[in-house]
């Protein structure tokens, strides 16, 4: 008996009315009526007995009613017209439905119910975004990009402006579990985060979890970032696309076999090369110009899916990114590619009608090489990290008070940590570094949401974790829990907690995210990491339009991986020597207030939080920590944040965007002392040298900045299209993107009348990363 | 037409840059910082026994205006020096002792020179004026000598050439450290200056290649420096530090010191052991 607890604990939670013979299941599926496209999230719901339901991640469904000879279910979902369905209920029930808008989306048909199933659910701590919100909202450059986006959502601030780095409630940027349809994505940006790696155009929607983690994500410590790739059209063929200033874009999709299957392929390039190429070539004959370096990006999704039979579901995705940065000339050869790949193959099925399943095998591939060929010589580094996972989840709706949730999973990692390779062409010389490792990641999980009452729900799991490498194996029991408590139909009280382990690490010593960060697996020295964290807050609907959330957190960090002074962190082949390992604690409040309904949307959201870091221990021992044991607060301690973003359509044509955003400056670390050092005979004299003391001590001037956006609509013939024009930093705010302290010197002559330079004054110096940026886009669909 | 487009659309993106002024001066307060000692002591065998004992300030605190008050502002001239080595004790007197050969300060000396022993530690004593003391120890390294300097012209249109240095790395059983330096015909010509350590060379054999950055006639000095793991430390904490102030993406940190005591001091005492060879491009 003791030795399976789980299975009778499955038992108690499926109970004897699950099989009373007075109740049948209607289940299926709800898809959008125009494209084919599943609908997570949406709401179905008996007007009879207020009994209700949501579709799942895959647009599954399933409730159990008492037999009748007529029932009425009413679906709903966000932006589509209700639809009523009435059938007899003497038999279990297979019933998929499509909504569809009625009106054009554009108009947004928000039902008064909006945010009624962010009220009710036991979700808490969850932000979602979506294509259409992206795509309005103004972005550097005329570049939609729904993870900037989401960054202006309460909780999320970013790294360093303008770059898609994420710190969620006091996390790291490595904290962040960031799944493409399923498969892990390691490096989400391009351009040293300026850009993510999402084509918005393929994406259907992102759900960002900051806390009460569900216990089918495990892996990392502080979020959870849910990007869904759009199935493709499986009634029409259709594109949309756009030309912008930096890049363009197309995206293509449409039906295999209409109805039963489709396909959705898109792709995005920048232009910066060819214009720095037309320049290079113009300046050939000039022998004094610097060639400019090469440099873009791409993206490449492509997807598949085939309806197999009435419960069977097939879906096949793919993404291909890069970037690219080279230069040539008669004495170096020198190329800087960085990218992810990623696929995924996906099956569902539907058991029966209480019983759905998802087997997916993903495999995801990040890799950074630097190829260096000097007359004679060649040098090469580089990292990559590859894995295979497979995994089964399973959604059992057991009856309308239980829905479990299971599953279980494995990954297979497979690292080659910081690996370098030079020498001579005639193999006299070689130099070489680096580490190879191989990882077993896995994860086992059950969870149920639990109608308790008409007002309690409460949605508790269990995840074991382990994670094996090199002969250890590290295991991990990570209970997760979240409740609501319906206060009246407009307001509820949550709470949740979560444990989290996190196994790989990212070895990364700046604040920006750079493509030779190198992931690095826990060791017998570099334990997982783990995290805590307790929140609660509570929804509150205020008239149908106005939802309002106030959430507070804390969260206790374990086994934080830092690095010790001037670590070595290439050309290494023992990089754990460079390693720190500390403590770290956040805690603060968020607040939002949202609003779905009408000509004007958008939203208020304001973050209240502190973040601290200390007790950090170098694992070499004889390496300097400096602060030693102290805690500090890490760069991104952003006290204040505050966005407002407002989407008001003006008419059918013509829709006006703005988005402000303010936040406490942040630290930076900068020397308080100075000396001289004179060196060896032959070396160099500097009248000045940094001493760096306490981290991250100064606090950079609040920061500030309106983006405003116009989006021009066309209605042609063949279809639509839009001009958006964006301005970001509409009032010129010099934003500190990093602070220097500048020596000045003199000129004066030596006893022996030779020239010498004498330091004179020292300044600080600003500099910012925006200037006032106006850009302009046409997209278009078909 | 194209080239005068594309000449247009560059000159374009300068300006446009240049004109948005990205730079800018701020007011910033740092924290408070407490003075430290500074020391800088390399010890050569056969050379007399030397060290720069300085101070350091504020980040922000006011530069002389006055050029030759700049070093009695930064010189520490009261404290007692010496070197212990195998039962031997070596004083250092104050005084300003200047090399015109290689241009270097120090602020204590000894007439006695280093003796050549590789096998007994070299301890620094420092006792301030109020009482506190600064030491440090450190070893004699093996000699280590360049092998040859090539110069390789062959790959490139003109008639620069590069420069390739080799040497053999004799200490293979241990991990081993070296400054490498290039000067243009004189010591104040510095070309390329770096450390780097042997832990991750698969050959005995070490080359330091350079770009085609020299003509024939061009006079050349080779320096390879045989260094202590602290000093490969303290080195890179310099630059490192040097490095990150302007740098974003660059994470400070301290000077990695392996000066001890209770007198508040940071900075290095170490040995070195230097092969120099000055070589004519031909």
């Amino acid at each position: 008996m003791q030795k399976n607890p789980w299975i009778i604990w499955l038992f108690l939670l499926i109970g004897v009315n699950s099989f009373a013979q007075d109740k049948f299941t209607v289940s299926g599926s709800i898809a959008d009526a125009e494209t084919g496209e599943t609908l997570i999230g949406a709401t179905v719901f008996i007007p009879s007995s207020g009994e209700g339901t949501v579709t799942n991640e895959y647009g599954f469904y399933s409730i159990t009613l008492p037999a009748a000879d007529s029932v009425t279910l009413e679906f709903s979902y966000v932006g589509f017209s209700n639809e009523l369905r009435t059938i007899p209920l003497r038999s279990d029930q297979q019933l998929s439905i499509e909504l569809g808008s009625g009106i054009k989306l554009e108009e947004v048909v928000v039902k008064a119910n909006s945010f009624q199933e962010q009220l009710t659910s036991t979700e808490m701590s969850v932000e979602a975004i979506t294509t259409k919100e992206a795509k309005l909202i103004p972005v550097l450059l005329g570049e939609s990009d729904i993870i900037k986006t989401i960054q202006l959502k309460p909780g999320i601030p970013s790294g360093s402006e303008g770059t898609t780095g994420l710190f969620v409630r006091g996390g790291g940027s490595d904290q962040n579990l960031i799944l493409l349809d399923e498969a892990l994505v390691y490096n989400a940006s391009h351009l040293f985060g300026f850009f993510s790696t999402f084509n918005t155009d393929a994406v259907k929607d992102l759900k960002l979890y900051k806390g009460g983690f569900p216990a089918q994500y495990g892996g990392r410590l502080s979020s959870v970032i849910d990007v869904k790739l759009k199935e493709g059209n499986n009634k029409k063929f259709s594109g949309t696309g756009g030309l912008g200033l930096i890049s363009s874009r197309l995206t293509l999709e449409g039906p295999i076999q209409k109805g039963k299957s489709s396909f959705i392929v898109s792709g995005r390039r920048t232009y910066f090369d060819l214009i720095t190429r037309g320049i290079n070539n113009a300046n050939s004959e000039n022998e004094d110009f610097n060639q400019i370096p090469d440099y873009y990006f791409y993206d490449l999704n492509t997807k598949v899916n085939f309806q197999l039979g009435e419960k069977d579901r097939l879906f096949l995705s793919g993404y291909f990114g890069r970037d690219v940065f080279g230069f040539n000339d008669d004495f170096f050869n020198f190329q800087f590619d960085w990218g992810n790949a990623t696929g995924t193959a996906r099956w569902n099925h539907q058991f029966n009608p209480k019983l759905f399943a998802n087997t997916t095998f993903t495999y995801s591939d990040y890799e950074y090489s630097i190829v260096n060929t000097v007359t004679g010589f060649s040098f090469e580094v580089g990292s990559r990290i590859r894995d295979a996972n497979l995994k089964s989840d399973f959604y059992y709706a057991v009856n309308n008070k239980h829905t479990l949730r299971f599953g279980l999973g494995a990954t297979y990692h497979q690292f080659t940590v910081g690996r370098l390779q030079a020498g001579s062409d005639d193999g006299d010389i070689a130099f070489e570094a680096g580490q190879d490792f191989d990882g077993v990641e896995l994860g086992a999980y059950v969870g149920d949401e639990w109608t308790a009452t008409d007002k309690l729900r409460i949605n508790g799991g269990i995840r074991f974790s382990g994670f094996s490498n090199d002969g250890v194996f590290y295991t991990g029991i990570e209970p997760r829990f979240a409740s609501r408590y319906l206060l009246s139909d407009k307001m509820t009280l949550k709470a949740s907690y979560a444990r989290m382990y996190q196994y790989l690490h990212l070895v990364s010593s700046s604040g920006v995210s750079l493509p030779t960060d190198v992931w690095y697996p826990s060791t017998e020295r570099i334990r997982p990491q783990t995290s805590d964290q307790v929140a609660a807050g509570f929804s509150l609907l205020l008239g149908d339009k106005y939802f309002l959330t106030n959430e507070y957190f804390y969260k206790w960090l374990d086994n934080q991986v830092d690095f010790v002074d001037w670590a070595e962190l290439f050309a290494n082949d023992n990089l754990e020597e460079e390693f720190a390992i500390g403590k770290g604690f956040a805690y603060g409040m968020e607040v939002s207030l949202e609003k779905k309904e009408g000509r004007l949307t958008g939203w208020v959201g304001y973050t209240l939080q502190l973040i601290r870091r200390g007790e950090f221990e170098p694992v070499d021992p004889s390496a300097q920590f400096q602060g030693g044991l102290a805690y500090f607060s890490p760069r991104y301690d952003r006290r204040h944040d505050l966005s407002v973003v407002a989407v008001y359509e003006i008419n059918r044509r013509l829709t006006a965007t703005a988005s402000w955003i303010y936040g406490s400056g942040d630290l930076t670390w900068l020397p308080s002392g100075r000396f001289t050092y004179q060196d060896i005979q032959g070396g160099q004299f500097s009248a000045v040298v940094p001493i760096y003391s306490d981290r991250n001590s100064v606090r950079l001037a609040d920061f500030h900045r309106l983006d405003l956006g116009l989006v021009l609509k066309f209605f042609p013939k063949w279809g639509e299209s839009d001009l958006t024009f964006n301005v970001i930093n509409a009032y010129d705010r010099r934003n500190a993107f990093f602070v220097f302290l500048e020596p000045e010197f003199r000129e004066a002559e030596d006893d022996n009348g030779l020239p010498i330079e004498i330091p004179e004054k020292i300044t600080a110096k600003q500099v910012s990363l925006f200037p006032i940026l106006p850009s302009i886009t046409w997209n278009f669909k078909f | 037409m194209r080239s005068i487009y594309k000449n247009s659309l560059w000159a374009l993106l300068v300006l446009a840059v240049g004109a948005c002024n990205l730079e800018q001066e701020i007011d910033l307060e740092l924290p408070v910082y407490e003075s430290q000692l500074v020391v800088e002591s390399y010890l050569q065998p056969g050379e007399p026994f030397t060290l720069l004992l300085t101070q350091s300030a504020g980040y922000f605190d006011p530069f002389p205006t006055e050029n030759d008050e700049f070093l009695e502002q930064i010189l520490v001239d009261d404290a007692g020096v010496a070197i212990l080595h195998n039962g031997n004790r070596y004083e250092l007197e104050n005084g300003l002792f200047f090399n015109p050969f290689t241009l270097q300060v120090f602020n204590y000396g000894s007439t006695e020179t280093m003796p050549e022993d590789f096998d007994n530690d070299f301890e620094l004593e420092i006792i301030t004026s109020g009482g506190q003391t600064a030491t440090a120890t450190t070893r004699l390294l093996a000699p280590i000598g360049l092998d040859s300097i090539i110069f390789d012209g062959n790959n490139t249109a003109d008639s620069s050439v590069t420069a390739l240095t080799y040497f053999e790395d004799e200490f293979r059983e241990s991990d081993n450290f070296y400054r490498f330096m290039i000067h243009r015909a004189t010591l104040d010509s510095l070309y390329s200056d770096f450390v780097f350590s042997d832990r991750v060379v698969e050959t005995s054999t070490i080359v330091v290649g350079t770009a085609p950055d020299f003509e024939v006639g061009d006079t050349l000095i080779n320096t390879l420096i045989h260094i202590t793991p602290e000093y490969y430390d303290f080195y890179n904490s310099v630059q490192g530090a040097i490095f990150s102030n302007g740098n974003p993406f660059a994470q400070p940190g301290g000077i990695i010191s392996n000066i001890e005591g209770d007198a508040n001091a940071t900075g290095i005492f170490t040995t070195l052991q230097i092969d120099r060879v000055t070589s004519i491009v031909e």
